[in-house]
């Protein structure tokens, strides 16, 4: 969702943008005196300015309650048990405590790196980034995701590890609510 | 012709220019060997890509600021006097720095991408032997040394001209009510990056050194956050300031071309010091997928990406609209390359903003979206920042004259790129990661359309390039008939 949301954006005010500028480059060949120029250009200013804050504080106001790595967030949308699954990024491999999972499940990735810093990138079976964090030596990062849909998950490295790091991928399953019917 | 630019000051702003647009060419070539096979167009190995990449992007933020030097010392030298021989010791300690750095990629295989995240170029040098690593960070930190030199010494000579750096960005009309208009925007903008580019390279001195220290030494280490906070300070605010450098060509001649002057009033300098704050601020945006980092710190990271963006689209983009509006200029190379690249920084903004999220960077961080904005506002604005000054400085110090061609290559040029950034953000957009040697078919796509884009803008470099080394032939060697200035 926000990747469309991100790319509709960038298209939307670059092309607002262009219109800007093409219609300055089409006025340049007009002249007129730049001291009126600027007094107007600065009482528009004042509301492009303006209105520029104002998109900016809607977009913080609503992005900042939906933070990744706040737990608070997944408990408040009814996620009431996490499975807690260790993850482990190592040149150029994932171990992870835990591999299958079913739908609806909530999982609690806790997610550090033995060797370097690698990323921790999920994708869904579309090959669409769900979720991601780091994977730091030293430290533990943990993001939580609900899975919505079955299928065959994958896991790359999203932070460049040296030479391998393309191949740094681990597939896990998540099955239809119940477990699969061949069990 | 800049008459107060001293003449071996002049000559060391053509090496500077010469070695930038020949890196340029070589580093987008670089940039298309890594999309065409990514695109299956060619095959070279991972090994291969990884030391390309690491050329690349090491090349490309270091050779836009060389070029961004040269603009800033040329403008500057109208209102301060320099003394070329710093201009020089930071070009000779440029090019040692980058030798040891191209011996370190492709004798020794150091391939740790510019970011050499700790402990990364420690666990490479156990791998494939510590010159490489050793060669690379030692290059880097000379490199460093030659620009901080040579912002002490501009900090000096600011201070003994305008009574300090303070002065310099305007703090008596900002906090002390003083009336009028304050320094130059040349001089204004050497402040801001004397105080961000001077903070980023101690802070990339500090992790350099310890880099190395701990190669030389594993038994001394350094927090792997903390490494890699003073890695993204130093490496985001340098390649920010190349932005800060180059921009004074914009407001220096696009004022001349419009005959209308483009003054520091209280506004401008309230944006140039809100520039200078955030730009410290926001390599923060860089670790909001680093959990570990106090939550606060990840808020302010995203609050001030978003502030940063304010300087730029509301005084510098907006005053070169209004500048140009109803002005009557003539459209040249020069003027048509500056116009242009306010409008390749703000669009190149846009997306670096809407990543700049928090919950969007959570699902777009280290995805092609990443390179997608800033290959915007660094190829399209810096970059054409960079040679608009090279047809500029050829124009006012020879007798360079636009013609068709030079129209057809920034046409070329600038919907080509449209093409590149277009690619990279559709491609991350599909969530289609950075960084990778190889990719899945679904993102092949994307990666084509990228390659054949970068071949057309390697061509369209190549002909400003031939038309730059053309133009310096006639550079110093007789009164240029335009007289005193490029406007015509």
């Amino acid at each position: 969702m926000y990747q469309l949301i991100a790319m509709y954006a960038t298209v939307f005010f670059v092309f607002l943008l262009a219109l800007a500028f093409a219609f300055v480059y089409g006025e340049s060949k007009r002249s007129g005196e730049y001291s009126a120029i600027q007094e107007k250009g600065y009482k528009i200013r004042k509301f492009y300015f303006l209105g520029l804050i104002a998109i900016m504080a809607f977009a913080t106001i609503m992005t900042l309650g939906r933070l990744p790595y706040d737990r608070n967030q997944a408990e408040a949308e009814g996620f009431s048990e996490t499975k807690v699954v260790k993850v482990t990024g190592i040149q150029y491999a994932w171990e992870m405590s835990e591999e299958r999972f079913e739908v609806g499940d909530t999982v609690q990735f806790d997610v550090t790196a033995s060797d370097v810093t690698h990323g921790f990138g999920l994708y869904n079976e579309k090959m669409e980034l769900v979720a991601q964090t780091q994977a730091m030596p030293e430290y533990t990062n943990t993001v939580y995701y609900t899975f919505e849909e079955p299928g065959t998950y994958q896991i790359l490295c999203l932070e460049y590890c040296s030479t391998g790091h393309h191949v740094m991928v681990k597939k896990i399953v998540v099955e239809p609510e119940g477990g699969s019917s061949d069990e | 012709m800049n008459d107060a630019i001293h003449p071996l000051a002049r000559k060391a702003v053509i090496w500077h220019l010469a070695v930038t647009a020949l890196v340029l060419i070589l580093m987008m070539i670089f940039g298309v060997i890594m999309l065409m096979n990514q695109g299956e167009m060619i095959s070279i190995t991972p090994q291969w890509f990884y030391k390309i990449m690491t050329a690349h992007g090491t090349g490309m933020v270091g050779i836009a600021a060389l070029g961004g030097t040269a603009i800033l010392w040329y403008f500057l030298s109208k209102y301060v006097k320099l003394n070329p021989a710093i201009l020089i010791v930071n070009f000779v300690l440029f090019l040692t720095g980058v030798t040891m750095v191209l011996i370190a990629i492709f004798v020794f295989d150091f391939s740790d991408g510019w970011t050499f995240l700790y402990p990364l170029p420690a666990q490479s040098a156990k791998m494939y032997g510590a010159a490489g690593a050793v060669f690379f960070l030692s290059g880097m930190l000379i490199l460093g040394i030659g620009f901080l030199l040579l912002y002490m010494y501009l900090a000096a000579r600011l201070t003994a001209v305008y009574g300090g750096i303070g002065k310099a960005l305007g703090w008596d009309i900002i906090f002390r009510g003083k009336k009028g208009y304050g320094p130059p925007a040349a001089v204004v903008a050497t402040a801001m990056v004397i105080i961000t580019n001077s903070t980023a390279l101690l802070a990339g001195a500090t992790v350099l050194a310890a880099s190395l220290v701990n190669i030389m030494n594993p038994a001394i280490t350094i927090d792997p956050l903390l490494a890699k906070h003073l890695t993204y300070a130093f490496g985001h605010i340098f390649a920010n300031c190349t932005i800060y450098m180059a921009v004074i060509a914009v407001y220096e001649v696009l004022s001349e071309y419009t005959k209308r002057p483009w003054k520091a009033n209280k506004v401008f300098l309230i944006a140039w010091n809100c520039s200078t704050l955030f730009t410290l601020m926001i390599y923060t945006h860089h670790l909001l997928m680093d959990f570990a980092v106090p939550k606060w710190m990840l808020i302010i990271g995203q609050v001030f990406s978003y502030a940063n963006g304010l300087p730029v689209m509301v005084v510098t983009a907006y005053g070169a609209l209004m500048i140009v509006y109803r002005s009557r200029m003539k459209w040249d190379f020069a003027s048509s390359l500056f116009f242009l690249s306010m409008f390749g920084w703000v669009a190149g903004a846009i997306p670096a903003i809407i990543d700049a999220t928090i919950v969007v960077n959570h699902v777009m961080h280290n995805t092609k979206w990443v390179p997608g904005h800033f290959h915007t506002y660094m190829g399209m604005g810096v970059v054409a920042m960079i040679i608009g000054f090279m047809y500029y400085f050829n124009k006012t110090e020879g007798n360079q004259q636009h013609r068709g061609i030079d129209t057809f290559t920034i046409t070329l040029y600038f919907a080509f790129f449209t093409g590149l950034v277009g690619s990279f953000l559709y491609a991350g957009g599909i969530s289609a990661p950075r960084r990778w040697a190889e990719h899945l078919p679904q993102w092949v796509l994307s990666d084509q359309v990228g390659a054949v884009s970068g071949i057309f803008i390697v061509l369209a470099a190549i002909i400003f390039t031939a038309r730059f080394f053309a133009g310096l032939r006639s550079v110093g060697t007789k009164v240029p008939y335009h007289k005193k200035s490029a406007a015509g």
